[in-house]
């Protein structure tokens, strides 16, 4: 049997898979097997009796070869064992390779070197795989911290956020050193009055997931309304170590909506207003007309005073069907070209007789010149820049500046801007100013902007609203070119 | 008498108002409520001007204008409506033949002189049946 593994194990060395050298103490080569021979490109003649240095690193660069050197030698006169070091070596075709060395001195009793053996695995298609799974992980992670609709975190049992992940920076504009190991709360307290995660975080230990629709708070104080999915995190024992939270974020979704709601409700109340205003005419009609034929006898002058009385009463509401029957206005139809800086031009002198007497208001007028007509009812859109102009002036009673300024906003859009520096608007007021019957002024009837809103979308456009308190407000329009 | 009007209203109020109105003009009316019976009355009758409500019960106004339109081309038809000034509205009685349109939302006096301006400048045209 000896005998038989005797004969085996040089064929075993030569064949093996994995570069196989022996050294003398001079470093010169006295052995190596198949696997070196094919690496190195060199006939065993070529390598035998060869400083190995020299062999094996004959293509490679001086900084390599002192890298082996280092890693063979503790110092300069004393080898050591290595072993899996990785260093390059070129091959017959000038390839890198990558090779793992693991290095045998042999010592004789008083510690001399008496030889050495040398192993080298070659890892290159190994540590390429290792490379390729680092690229995988890196894309990942690029896909991940790209991701900004969903944010991901992980606390513990105790509410201390333990993982900050994707979205987190991207949705929510939160660093993994702002949150990490604080309370929760931090993104679910949106008013500093508590939040509902207790609720949630019950739920969740019940049945082990819970969804909600929630709002979270950004690192600038916004907050944004999400989707929250919460699911139990369990160790491999079952025992709950914390809570997976996943939120996407609705900010979008919700905007878009609230517009297909305001749109339905203005459409309904559109077609409300007009059936109702239509039944209101009939009545108002016969009342004015027969006060009208009873203001011609001959009257005491109290009877005829009390039907002035009434006369002037009927027409207010008579005013405010007018009002409600040209919101619900559906189209638009005396359609023509229009020049939008002669159409605002001539509505100047209207808004001047409405301003009031005491307010110094400078109206500072920015047109840009020779800008494509857009097309149009003039009286139409005359009424919304008129009812603009008005409100502008009206929210300045101590007086102030207003700012039009019209532009091609591109080839296809003109935009006209108009600008106070009024009282403003609270923001919580923002999202019904366009709405019919809804005013901040005492007098308002609350249907001026929401016929303004009406014609513009009826001219395929857009009128938006910007304003803070005592910081003015700005009415952006766009309306199509022809 | 100025002129002899068929006012067609389906409301009692609407209605005896304009007659009491046009006697005030000196103008002579025949009142009715719907479409079918005012194609009725126009068959018996001769009338310088139709004063026609557009929303009635049964037979729209506009429909009783085109009825009117495909026998009559030049009886003056003046439509009247709660809906007040609708542009839209309006190129539809306008298309169908009308003389006129007037609101129901304008001042008395200004409805009576509105009217009585269409009536005049249609028969100028020469769009009497006489």
């Amino acid at each position: 049997m000896d005998s038989d593994i005797k004969e085996i194990l040089p064929k075993l060395i030569e064949d093996a898979g994995v570069m196989v050298l022996y050294l003398d103490k001079q470093e010169n080569i006295l052995l190596c097997n198949k696997k070196t021979q094919e690496l190195t490109g060199l006939k065993d003649t070529d390598i035998v009796g060869k400083n190995w240095l020299k062999v094996l690193f004959r293509n490679s660069g001086n900084n390599i070869k002192k890298a082996m050197f280092k890693a063979v030698m503790d110092d300069s006169t004393t080898y050591k064992r290595v072993k899996d070091f990785e260093c390059h070596i070129l091959d017959s075709s000038g390839k890198n390779r990558l090779i793992s060395w693991s290095i045998n001195p042999i010592l004789d009793k008083d510690n001399e070197l008496q030889a050495s053996t040398l192993f080298g695995h070659d890892i290159t298609e190994i540590k390429g795989r290792g490379a390729s799974i680092k690229n995988i992980n890196d894309s990942l992670k690029n896909i991940f911290s790209s991701i900004k609709e969903y944010a991901l975190y992980v606390i513990n049992p105790d509410g201390k956020i333990t993982y900050v992940g994707m979205g987190c920076q991207a949705m929510l504009g939160w660093d993994k050193k702002d949150i990490i190991f604080k309370h929760v709360n931090i993104l679910h307290d949106i008013d500093g009055q508590g939040s509902n995660l207790d609720f949630i975080l019950k739920q969740v230990r019940l049945s082990g997931k819970y969804e909600t629709e929630t709002e979270l708070v950004t690192k600038d104080k916004e907050i944004i309304p999400v989707i929250l999915t919460v699911n139990r995190f369990l160790d491999p024992s079952g025992k709950l170590v914390g809570f997976i939270f996943i939120a996407k974020d609705m900010t979008e979704r919700k905007k878009l909506e609230y517009q297909i709601f305001q749109a339905e409700k203005l459409a309904a109340l559109g077609q409300l207003s007009a059936g109702m205003a239509h039944e209101i005419n009939n009545p108002l009609f016969v009342i004015s007309g027969r006060l009208e034929m009873l203001k011609q006898e001959e009257l005491d002058q109290k009877v005829r005073d009390s039907l002035d009385l009434i006369s002037s009463q009927t027409d207010r509401i008579r005013n405010l069907v007018d009002r409600i029957l040209r919101f619900s206005r559906k189209s638009t139809t005396a359609l023509e070209p229009i020049d939008i800086n002669e159409a605002i031009e001539a509505v100047l002198p209207w808004v001047q007789y409405n301003k009031l007497p005491s307010a110094e208001v400078i109206l500072e007028k920015s047109f840009t010149k020779n800008m494509p007509k857009i097309k149009g009812d003039l009286h139409q859109l005359q009424e919304v820049f008129l009812n603009l102009l008005i409100n502008a002036y009206q929210s300045m009673p101590n007086g102030g500046k207003i700012k039009i300024i019209t532009s091609k906003l591109d080839d296809h859009y003109a935009q006209i801007q108009i600008i106070d520096s009024g009282v403003g608007i609270p923001a919580h007021h923002l999202k019904n100013i366009f709405m019919p019957f809804f005013s901040t002024k005492k007098e308002g009837l609350g249907l001026g902007l929401s016929i303004c809103h009406n014609i513009i979308k009826n001219h395929n456009g857009s009128i938006e609203l910007t304003s803070k308190v005592n910081q003015g407000a700005s009415f952006t329009i766009k309306l199509p070119f022809i | 008498m100025l002129y002899k009007i068929l006012v067609v209203d389906d409301e009692a109020p609407v209605r005896e108002l304009f007659v009491d109105l046009f006697k005030k003009e000196d103008c002579q009316s025949v009142a009715c409520a719907t479409g079918e019976q005012a194609l009725e009355i126009l068959k018996k009758e001769t009338f310088d001007v139709v004063l026609l409500d557009i929303k009635l019960p049964g037979m729209s106004g506009l429909e009783v204008l085109k009825n009117i339109r495909e026998t009559n081309r030049n009886l003056p038809v003046v439509m009247i409506t709660g809906f007040g000034f609708d542009e839209e509205l309006i190129a539809k009685t306008k298309q169908f033949g009308c003389s006129g349109y007037i609101g129901k939302n304008m001042p008395i006096s200004q409805i009576i002189v509105t009217f009585k301006q269409f009536v005049k400048t249609a028969k100028e045209k020469g769009c009497s049946n006489g």
